[in-house]
């Protein structure tokens, strides 16, 4: 397993650069730096004023390779004094830079935005397990009958529904004319801020639900099927502990690597939940980003969402072969 | 019976959870009362986005304009209810200042501040208490604009005129990029004594009582400049080290209010200025049907209200929401949001009208057009052509799919409230299908078919499409222009390349292509056909060139608004009409919902965030008429919890009688 993680770790810096290169090509495609510096200075912006902006942030030198005889007026010295490399020398170093648009540190704007997604995403997180394991359970409890087909046909129902119907459906009906809940809105004062969450993080679960039920439906099935479940109705265990205790604790494993890849992607929050109930978090900083064109915030974030995946994945290996004594890595 | 005492005790924490919760997402107001008993008045408003910058200096667009206005006042302002034309008036200056006319060809403005108007407590002052406005801050803030530090997109505009704005740059730059604020000074500023200034003009600019107008001219104390400075230092409690915010993000205003708390990406509130004097409401001008609403407030002391909140909402449905439930004011409807809050005849839904929700509807100063590229060989140098493309398009539909048929359609270049825009005229090229087939014929293709070939004439037309809606709406100009007869390519660009694509000249029919004014003077709209504006320096995008239009538009350009330039301003528009370089389309207009209790009393869409102070609200109404709006019903959560209990008793009969 160790030879496994080292070769992991070295495989990290050539997915990310590669991960990196592409966001690269596909922002240099879509935006250029010209439009960036249009969109910030504003219509009245000069070609002069456009290159002072372009030049104070580096952004007036090549992009990729500086290929052939340098031109007049070109900015960079040497090959490799180019957009990309520069900044990515200062990501490897984790020196996210500032805020095209505003100038703020990103550093501090992450720290900031962290908070709030991890508030929406965990709670969420851990109650949606909960809850998709139990409804997973109650499904295998009453399996074959008819119960559990429209159980089925429920979860592939809510599989099918686009999110932005939940977050609209939750707005426009819970939070609009039951008047539950904020429609909008965000505040960590006091336990009455509770409030702003409940919903979005109620939507997010009913967002994952139908899948997760799904899928533990199927693993716990698998194991209701195994030969020491027989043994233990044989020996008289009731079917809510044979299903509590015997069923769970060996399907566990299986889900296990489901469950722990999205661990750390956690952080990142979500784009579209986060921008419709007004949550500050890193979801709706990337969003903003992607409407602003602030390409230094898209960068930043791409490059730490790459990080947090290959982390994600990479406990997700181990713990698979801990939990399996079947399965080596090498 | 286990789990079903489980459910129930779930579903009985649930219902506490519920009965704990509270729907309204805004923040408590600062107080409940006045000093003198009366009741507190708070404001609730939006913003689209975060804003980029608060420095007056460097910020020019609209989303940050909201924050800044209240906060920070002009020399001069918008009179609120003047928009036939728009004027300004004083604000920080006690009068609007008259051009002086000197031997030398240069101009001089003699400019009074009004005594007394004080900056807002801040740190940055000794003893943490604002100082007075002073005729220094206005010289510091030409320095501002001339230094190259703060990169300020209005220094090569003004720069043209002001006397020693070049100077001062080019000095900085040579001294290593950064302005000596005590030795470069910018000599188009003459300090007289603590409230005068003369404005020193290389030569005559009526224009610059505009600029007065906006932010980049507004005085700025030096002190809260250099106090945040981003950097770290001892100000944490017992000393400690503390990052200061940057200038940009901490605004040192002397407006109606003060910003006094601002969470990031989220809301800003803003506290009325105890100690402001600077404007008080209109004493008269009010439109008739404001006339009940304004008469009160006639000469009261502003601001009206005691704190605004400002949320930022990047969408529009929640927006809507919060306004349904009377947690926000007023709600700006656009694009979709229009069909479900208007009727076909352009009034407020009656389910709204019936809880008193008020709507206005008022116009940008703003006007949207496609441009031709007057270099290109086919449309550029065919007029009949160009007229015929002109006439063979209806913008009505496109207002509709765009705006719910709110904007008006542009029967000429200037939009309504510029002083020369003539609300008579009628573009001659305007939409007319019989005349557009003429046209076309006497462009040399009858029909709309290359008489060499048979075939149609093709034309391209570019255009910004990154969505569907986009897409859609290009279609749309698509078949209306094919009506002619020609053949319409169309080319969908990303930003980036309709930006390149513009600097090049590199297109026949641009669509997307407009202009929203800075100031209201025709001169501000007549420049994007000079011919000196050429892309990218210029905004002429057509290329338009005509030495008529130039002359007259060089002469119109320095002229005060006599019956002289309105003359010249007609003839201008002929021209244009006539060449056709553009396809008129609309001006872009705004659906305004009020709530009862904040009604609007203005359509001056060049005041914005400046307007704030002017809103009256009813706090009492609101208390009264909100808690009607959220009541909550418990039907859907005894349903909810019922059918999760009669699911989970199925299930458990189901499962004993198969004794699985």
């Amino acid at each position: 397993m160790f030879s496994y993680l080292i070769r992991r770790l070295l495989y990290t810096p050539l997915i990310i650069f590669g991960v990196m290169l592409l966001t690269f090509v596909l922002f240099s495609v879509l935006q250029k730096p010209e439009t960036m510096a249009r969109t910030v200075l504003g219509k009245r912006a000069t070609p002069k004023t456009v290159q002072d902006w372009l030049h104070t942030r580096g952004y007036d030198k090549p992009t990729f390779l500086a290929t052939g005889p340098k031109k007049p007026g070109q900015a960079g010295e040497g090959m490799f004094d180019t957009i990309f490399f520069n900044e990515m020398r200062k990501l490897a170093t984790f020196n996210l830079g500032v805020s095209d648009v505003t100038g703020r540190e990103l550093k501090e704007v992450f720290q900031q935005g962290a908070i709030p997604s991890l508030l929406l995403t965990l709670p969420a997180y851990v109650a949606g397990f909960l809850m998709a394991v139990g409804f997973a359970l109650f499904l295998v409890f009453v399996r074959k009958s008819a119960l559990d087909t429209a159980g089925v046909f429920a979860c592939v129902g809510l599989m099918s529904v686009p999110p932005m119907v939940y977050i609209i459906f939750g707005q426009a009906v819970i939070a609009l004319s039951f008047n539950y809940f904020p429609a909008f809105g965000y505040e960590m004062r006091s336990w009455s801020s509770i409030r702003f969450l409940l919903l979005p993080v109620a939507l997010m679960i009913v967002i994952n639900l139908g899948s997760e039920v799904r899928l533990y439906r199927a693993v716990f099935l698998e194991e209701i099927g195994q030969d020491y479940v027989r043994t233990a109705q044989a020996k008289g265990v009731s079917s809510v502990r044979l299903l509590l205790v015997h069923v769970l604790k060996n399907g566990m494993i299986a889900l296990i690597t489901y469950v722990v890849a999205q661990l750390p992607l956690l952080i990142l929050g979500s784009l579209l939940v986060e921008n419709f109930f007004g949550i500050p978090g890193l979801g709706n900083l990337l969003t903003s980003a992607i409407q602003t064109n602030d390409f230094a915030v898209i960068r930043a974030t791409t490059f730490l969402t790459a990080i947090l995946y290959i982390i994600g994945l990479t406990i997700t290996d181990i713990l698979y072969a801990v939990a399996d004594p079947r399965i080596r890595l090498s | 019976m286990l789990p079903l005492c489980r459910a129930t005790a779930l579903a009985a924490a649930g219902l506490l959870l519920f009965a704990g919760c509270n729907n309204n997402p805004q923040q408590k107001p600062l107080h409940e009362k006045r000093p003198d008993g009366s009741p507190w008045t708070v404001y609730y408003w939006t913003i689209p986005d975060e804003i980029r910058s608060l420095d007056p200096q460097f910020m020019y667009e609209e989303v940050s304009n909201r924050i800044l206005e209240p906060i920070q006042d002009t020399l001069l302002e918008y009179e609120l209810m003047e928009t036939k034309p728009y004027r300004v008036g004083p604000c920080l200056l006690e009068k609007v200042p008259q051009p002086v006319q000197n031997s030398d060809g240069t101009v001089t403005y003699h400019c009074a501040l009004k005594p007394g108007v004080l900056y807002h407590d801040d740190p940055c002052f000794p003893g943490g208490e604002g100082r007075e406005v002073v005729a220094s801050d206005v010289e510091y803030a030409f320095q501002r604009l001339s230094d190259p530090v703060v990169q300020s997109p209005f220094f090569s505009n003004l720069s043209d005129y002001v006397i020693g704005m070049q100077e001062a740059y080019d000095a900085a730059k040579k001294a290593g990029g950064k302005l000596n604020y005590d030795t470069m000074k910018v000599s188009g500023i003459e300090v007289l004594d603590a409230h005068h200034f003369d404005l020193k003009l290389s030569k005559p600019y009526p224009q610059i009582i505009y600029w007065m107008a906006l932010h980049c001219t507004t005085p700025v104390a030096r002190e809260g400049v250099e106090f945040y400075d981003g950097l770290p230092h001892a100000d944490g409690p017992k000393g400690r080290i503390k990052v200061r915010d940057k200038f940009a993000f901490h605004p040192v205003g002397n407006g109606a209010f003060q910003l006094v708390e601002w969470v990031r990406g989220q809301r800003f509130r803003l506290v009325r200025n105890e100690r402001y004097h600077t404007k008080v409401f209109p004493t008269g001008g009010w439109p008739p049907e404001r006339e009940a609403v304004c008469r009160p407030l006639a000469g009261h002391a502003l601001p009206l209200a005691d704190e605004v909140q400002i949320t930022v909402f990047r969408e529009f449905l929640p927006q809507w929401l919060l306004m349904r439930q009377g947690y926000l004011d007023n709600f700006d409807a656009y694009k979709d949001s229009v069909n479900s809050i208007v009727t076909s005849i352009k009034a407020l839904s009656p389910k709204w009208a019936a809880r008193g929700m008020k709507l206005s509807t008022s116009t940008w100063v703003s006007t949207f057009y496609m441009s031709f590229n007057m270099q290109d060989p086919l449309v550029g140098g065919n007029r009949k052509l160009r007229q015929a493309i002109s006439c063979s398009y209806d913008p009505r539909g496109f207002i509709d799919l765009l705006y719910g048929g709110a904007a008006p359609v542009a029967e000429q270049l200037l939009s309504p409230g510029i002083p020369g825009y003539d609300p008579n005229f009628k573009n001659p090229y305007g939409f007319n299908l019989e005349k557009a087939r003429r046209l076309i014929a006497e462009a040399g293709y009858p029909d709309g078919r290359d008489p060499n070939t048979g075939r149609p004439l093709e034309i391209t037309l570019d255009g910004v499409a990154t969505g569907a809606e986009e897409r859609q709406l290009m279609e749309y100009m698509q078949r209306q222009i094919e009506q002619c007869g020609v053949k319409v390519n169309v080319i969908e660009n990303t930003f980036a390349r309709s930006d390149e694509k513009q600097d090049q000249g590199n297109f026949q029919l641009l669509t997307g292509t407009g202009w929203g004014a800075d100031y209201p003077d025709p001169e501000n709209y007549f420049f994007l056909f000079y011919s000196k504006n050429f892309p990218p320096a210029g905004k002429n995008v057509s290329r338009y060139k005509n030495a008529e239009f130039d002359a007259l538009f060089e002469k119109m350009a320095t002229m005060e608004n006599t019956p002289e330039r309105m003359k010249i301003i007609k003839r201008m528009n002929d021209i244009l009409v006539e060449d056709a370089p553009i396809v008129l389309e609309f001006n872009k207009a705004n659906f305004m919902v009020s709530q009862p209790w904040a009604p609007r009393i203005h359509s001056n869409m060049l005041l914005d965030g400046r307007a704030i102070k002017y809103q009256p609200v009813d706090p009492v109404m609101r208390a009264r008429l909100q808690p009607s709006w959220n009541r909550q019903p418990m039907w859907p959560i005894y349903s909810a919890v019922a059918a999760l209990a009669a699911i989970l008793g199925y299930g458990i009969v189901l499962n004993r009688k198969r004794n699985v």
